[in-house]
């Protein structure tokens, strides 16, 4: 199997067209057997008593990164569908809201991005050196993010930073509202950006289907929970934080 | 580039009904090329741009060939020549805009083999794709029509999502035009696609011109009498007279009483990668009488929303004549 695709021209001459899309079956294959392997290890470990969700409630996200990750959340999801469906051969017209989903989430994640640098504490995601010692040592406990957590946001983030940029890229080449369609790069460099853009789709949908499956799982629920309503309980963070590295509000509400 | 000495090995199948095709057609995956008149098919294989590895031959299967008088209109089977579309009377009498159409494809040779089915599910005559090369509509990235040095005579002032082909099919627009629906065999099952659908722009798949898939075999068209015995008219403006494909062609049908028009639907075709129904002249023309002046005054609405290419200006005011002539008594 071919990683990208490669045609001969008229003057044969190689052209390279993108990425091979067989690859997204071998992806999907790929994940299932990671969730299936998870779920078997799951099962045999034995079931650790779940915290109580009653009690203190203590602020986990506030409103403004919620709504955040929720938009970025459904427009990267639209952005897959919109963009896998039409390749696996159901035929709509997506390239409008392909590129208007990708808007959307350039834009969150810039605001995202100008927020989690200048005003919140950019260093809760950071992964430090003691961060390492995490799946090493029982009993340690991660501040904010676990390691896992942050291994998770820094793969997303290098595939959808490099699917933005490529996807721009390939937005300037389009019919817009804004301008006339220029048909100005070379047909190699096309073939890069989207070889790239096929790349970090491929590891995008991997991902997404990773952490939504992590998301659904039973003890992780919680945090699912704190990013749609805001908050973990105290039960919950003292069972899975460490306070001398995050110490979170109380809500308002309890 | 590939010497074009002799035919390359192609697997050669001829089913004898249309199940059997499919069938066929299923089991190879599309490797199978279906092959009605032959006319879009060998010029492809000439050029060595397309490799099929197996050919199905729809000239055997008894069903789909011939014109029927149904209860609700006329049923035309797929493998029907285009000089048989031409020369039938009981189209020529109900459905005039059909025989005219399929009159002015291509070349009286031509019309002798090539096959309605083959007429509308003929694939783009964009000279860049036909050569072979990687462009949007043969897998790859670029449109080399659309580029800066781009011959873009012919192609497309509507619907360019990227590619800037156009329907080279004469009859198609006329089928629009009288409503016509496609009856595709589809995995054991007949599908029914009205024809304005039947035909599918590079926004919604930039590799294909209709909705037929592989394994797809476009057994009928049926043509209700809802369009039959009213005004028409059918014309197609070419480069030359015979064997060319049209710069832009118009059909029109038209309910009137009185001399007003109460309903129509007008169709243009090459500028677009479908049959581009004019729905703002078809809105602006009921209720008024079918003359000049109305001619005149819809005519500009035809070409609303036309994006020009480099060397394609002369649509824009050749579509808007071909409605003046078309409403014209």
């Amino acid at each position: 199997m071919e990683i990208v695709t490669v045609r001969e021209d008229v003057w044969g001459r190689e052209v390279l067209l993108g990425v091979s899309w067989d690859w997204l079956w071998v992806i999907l294959a790929l994940t299932f057997a990671a969730i299936v392997v998870h779920l078997l290890i799951m099962a045999v470990l034995r079931k650790q008593p779940r915290p109580s969700a009653a009690g203190k409630r203590l602020t986990r996200h506030d409103n403004f990164d919620r709504s955040f990750h929720w938009i970025m959340a459904i427009s990267t999801l639209v952005l897959l569908f919109t963009g896998v469906l039409p390749i696996i051969g159901y035929d709509f017209n997506w390239l409008t809201i392909h590129w208007i989903a990708g808007l959307v989430l350039t834009g969150a994640v810039l605001l995202h991005v100008i927020r989690a640098v200048f005003f919140q504490d950019f260093g809760s995601m950071v992964v430090a050196p003691k961060d390492l010692k995490e799946p090493f040592e029982k009993g340690r406990k991660p501040g904010k993010y676990s390691l896992a957590q942050k291994g998770m946001h820094h793969a997303m983030t290098l595939l959808v930073l490099v699917v933005i940029g490529t996807g721009l890229v390939l937005f300037l080449q389009i019919d817009t509202p804004w301008w006339d369609r220029p048909n100005s790069l070379a047909e190699s460099t096309l073939g890069w950006m989207f070889v790239l853009h096929g790349v970090s789709t491929l590891g995008l949908v991997g991902l997404t289907a990773l952490h939504v499956y992590f998301a659904l799982r039973p003890e992780k629920r919680f945090y699912t929970r704190s990013m749609i309503s805001g908050w973990i309980s105290e039960d919950e963070f003292s069972a899975n934080h460490d306070p001398a590295r995050w110490m979170p509000d109380e809500t308002a509400r309890s | 580039m590939a010497a074009h000495d002799v035919m390359p090995d192609i697997e050669l199948f001829q089913p004898i009904t249309v199940e059997d095709a499919s069938a066929i057609a299923a089991r190879l995956d599309g490797a199978g090329w279906i092959l009605a008149g032959g006319q879009d098919t060998y010029g492809w294989l000439k050029d060595r741009a397309k490799h099929p590895g197996a050919m199905i031959d729809l000239a055997a299967i008894e069903g789909i060939n011939g014109i029927n008088a149904t209860a609700s209109g006329i049923s035309i089977g797929a493998m029907t020549t285009l000089r048989d579309v031409m020369r039938d009377p009981l189209i020529a009498e109900k459905f005039p805009i059909l025989t005219q159409a399929a009159g002015r494809v291509a070349s009286p040779q031509i019309r002798n083999q090539g096959t309605l089915g083959g007429n509308v599910a003929q694939d783009t005559r964009c000279w860049y794709y036909r050569r072979g090369l990687s462009c949007y509509r043969a897998g790859g990235n670029i449109c080399y029509a659309d580029s800066p040095e781009g011959m873009n005579r012919e192609h497309a002032l509507f619907g360019a999502s990227r590619c800037v082909a156009v329907s080279p099919s004469d009859t198609a627009t006329a089928l629009v035009a009288v409503d016509a629906t496609m009856v595709i065999h589809r995995e054991g099952r007949e599908k029914r696609v009205p024809a304005e659908q039947f035909f599918i722009g590079p926004a919604i798949n930039i590799t294909h011109m209709t909705v037929l898939r592989p394994g797809d075999i476009l057994t009928h068209v049926e043509i209700p009498n809802t369009w039959a015995n009213t005004e028409s008219y059918f014309e197609k403006v070419a480069d030359r007279d015979v064997w060319d494909f049209a710069l832009v062609s118009i059909a029109a049908v038209m309910k009137t009483s009185g001399g007003v028009i109460d309903d129509a639907r007008i169709v243009c075709g090459a500028v677009e990668c479908v049959p581009r129904r004019l729905r703002s002249v078809e809105q602006a023309l009921r209720g008024k009488p079918r003359n000049e002046q109305t001619a005149d005054a819809v005519a500009g609405l035809a070409s609303g929303g036309a994006r020009t290419l480099n060397h394609n200006q002369f649509k824009v005011p050749l579509m808007e004549n071909l409605v003046r002539r078309a409403l014209r008594t």
